[in-house]
């Protein structure tokens, strides 16, 4: 078979077809800045989506849970023990995405008797003395996106641009409070879902014209069966751990 | 090699057995991590090395102390680190937090007692992190004692003793009850509860009578003092360790050199700033004219 290299390639467009429509109908993640650092926010359904990787570092992933478990994992593993050797300042996205996550993930991609991973992932680092704020998006092939001010992860591209069209009409300010970035982010989320739910056909375009009443229907609907998630990452917060996790109340508060 | 299942020799066995040993789930414990990322946790000396290391000097001495007061537990340490007779260095810090609501206090081999604190820090964090739960709080008591277990070939060899005093606060407690709680290890790593107080380092055998005397017949019972009394209190104690134990600092008037003062509270840990201590100090100084 490696005198044909045309079914090599043809068995990655299989595999990216097969991985993408897997992760179609993923919940999608949406990350915006803030006046006191950043957000990661999704609607899950039981599982959780948003972790805390290390002290300045947040990781959400869409796609086979035993999948974002264990690149979780990697990732975590890695950092914990770089970040005892050395320490902690020393730790950087960057190093991670580029020396860690993206190689094991286009190595899984393109070792195609092997099995794929069926994830999509993106982190935020909050900035520091070192280095700036960032979002970074990794893809199941591996390529890596970053973004100061925002980043979108959703089951296909056209989900993806419309959540990004949505949040660039919305001006990304710094000085937006926790609050407006919160309802910000839960209506991008409520684009990407209903883009996601539409049949494959439909999804050419990513334009929903859903008003403010119509985003609000949709997240409603996915709060029966599930619960909004907002993993923040609080430059305020004291010592040198900023993640948490928003308690039910706080979110009950933005939502009013 | 085998390229019969493969396409451009991506066969994906390398990929897999990566896979696999990334699979290696450490259940969220940090020194099984750091074994497995060949990180050497304890110095292996040779025997002939070992029965010349007790007469190494090495820095030790100090004296720690926590008690039980109204808010929660207060913790010091006096700041000064020692080889035999030669005061080294009079800045150390000797009460290291560990994380939101816990704090340990040292006593004896730095080198060991800091690795310790590390050790510890990385291991609560790595557990919350990999199991997405707080350790509880026997879980953080055992992972201490473990970490000493493994010191214990230092310790008798006589260069790496540690004996540290363990202060943490039970957020589970009982909303109006004190969830503050002081426990101590022995050099094998066995853990106590202390009710009110405890004390360690070469200077607290000055101190400890006196501790269990105002507790017991005290004008008010260390667990019924607020912050300043708690902290005019232990400072107190301090001053009396450092006049009979050559290895505690008393407070350094030329350079403002304090005792390390942090309480634990339902709010978290809280370094007492100097500019209390100053007051505090001042206070706690005996009227002009006595001895």
């Amino acid at each position: 078979m490696r005198d044909e290299p045309y079914r090599w390639i043809e068995a990655l467009q299989d595999r990216r077809d097969y991985i993408e429509d897997e992760l179609r109908l993923g919940s999608p993640v949406v990350g915006v800045i803030y006046n006191e650092g950043m957000m990661l926010l999704t609607v899950g359904k039981g599982q959780r989506k948003i972790f805390e990787v290390h002290d300045r570092i947040a990781l959400s992933a869409i796609g086979h849970p035993a999948d974002i478990e264990r690149l979780r994992m990697l990732v975590t593993d890695t950092a914990s023990v770089q970040g005892f050797q050395n320490a902690t300042e020393d730790i950087n996205l960057h190093r991670l995405t580029n020396y860690t996550l993206a190689p094991a993930f286009k190595q899984a991609f393109e070792s195609i008797v092997g099995e794929a991973y069926i994830i999509k992932m993106l982190l935020a680092e909050l900035g520091s003395a070192s280095g700036k704020s960032q979002f970074t998006g990794i893809n199941f092939d591996g390529i890596v996106r970053t973004d100061p001010s925002f980043a979108v992860i959703g089951g296909t591209e056209t989900i993806e641009t419309g959540m990004q069209k949505y949040l660039t009409a919305a001006k990304m300010d710094a000085d937006r409070d926790l609050t407006a970035a919160f309802r910000l982010a839960l209506e991008t989320w409520a684009i990407g879902k209903e883009l996601s739910s539409r049949e494959p056909e439909e999804t050419e375009s990513e334009d929903t014209q859903l008003d403010t009443t119509q985003m609000y229907e949709i997240i409603d609907t996915a709060r029966e069966e599930g619960e909004i998630e907002v993993g923040v990452l609080e430059a305020s917060q004291q010592g040198t751990n900023k993640f948490r996790l928003l308690t039910s109340q706080e979110i009950e508060e933005a939502l009013q | 090699m085998n390229y019969s299942a493969d396409f451009l020799n991506l066969s994906g066995t390398e990929h897999q057995e990566l896979a696999a040993q990334r699979a290696i789930n450490h259940k969220g414990d940090f020194l099984n991590l750091l074994k497995h990322a060949n990180y050497p946790l304890k110095i292996e000396l040779p025997p002939e090395a070992a029965r010349h290391a007790a007469d190494v000097e090495i820095a030790h001495s100090t004296t720690v102390i926590a008690v039980l007061y109204r808010d929660g537990v207060m913790i010091a340490g006096d700041r000064r680190a020692t080889a035999g007779t030669s005061v080294i260095y009079d800045r150390a810090e000797k009460v290291l937090q560990i994380d939101r609501h816990s704090v340990l206090a040292i006593s004896g081999s730095p080198a060991i007692a800091y690795e310790i604190a590390r050790i510890l820090e990385h291991s609560f964090q790595y557990f919350r992190r990999s199991q997405l739960q707080e350790l509880s709080l026997e879980g953080k008591l055992r992972m201490l004692s473990r970490l000493i277990r493994e010191n214990l070939s230092m310790a008798l060899q006589g260069i790496g003793g540690v004996i540290p005093i363990f202060a943490l606060y039970d957020l589970n407690a009982i909303e109006d009850g004190n969830g503050g709680k002081i426990f101590f290890y022995d050099a094998l790593g066995a853990h106590f509860e202390n009710v009110d107080f405890a004390t360690t380092g070469s200077g607290s055998i000055w101190i400890r009578g006196v501790l269990r005397y105002l507790s017991r017949f005290g004008e008010t019972a260390l667990h019924e003092m607020d912050q300043r009394q708690a902290a005019i209190t232990i400072l107190r104690l301090l001053d009396i360790a450092s006049e009979y134990d050559a290895a505690t600092s008393g407070y350094n008037a030329k350079v403002k050199i304090f005792p390390t003062v942090k309480t634990v509270t339902r709010t978290g840990v809280n370094t007492v700033s100097d500019d209390d201590l100053t007051d505090w100090y001042a206070e706690a100084q005996p009227e002009a004219g006595t001895v």
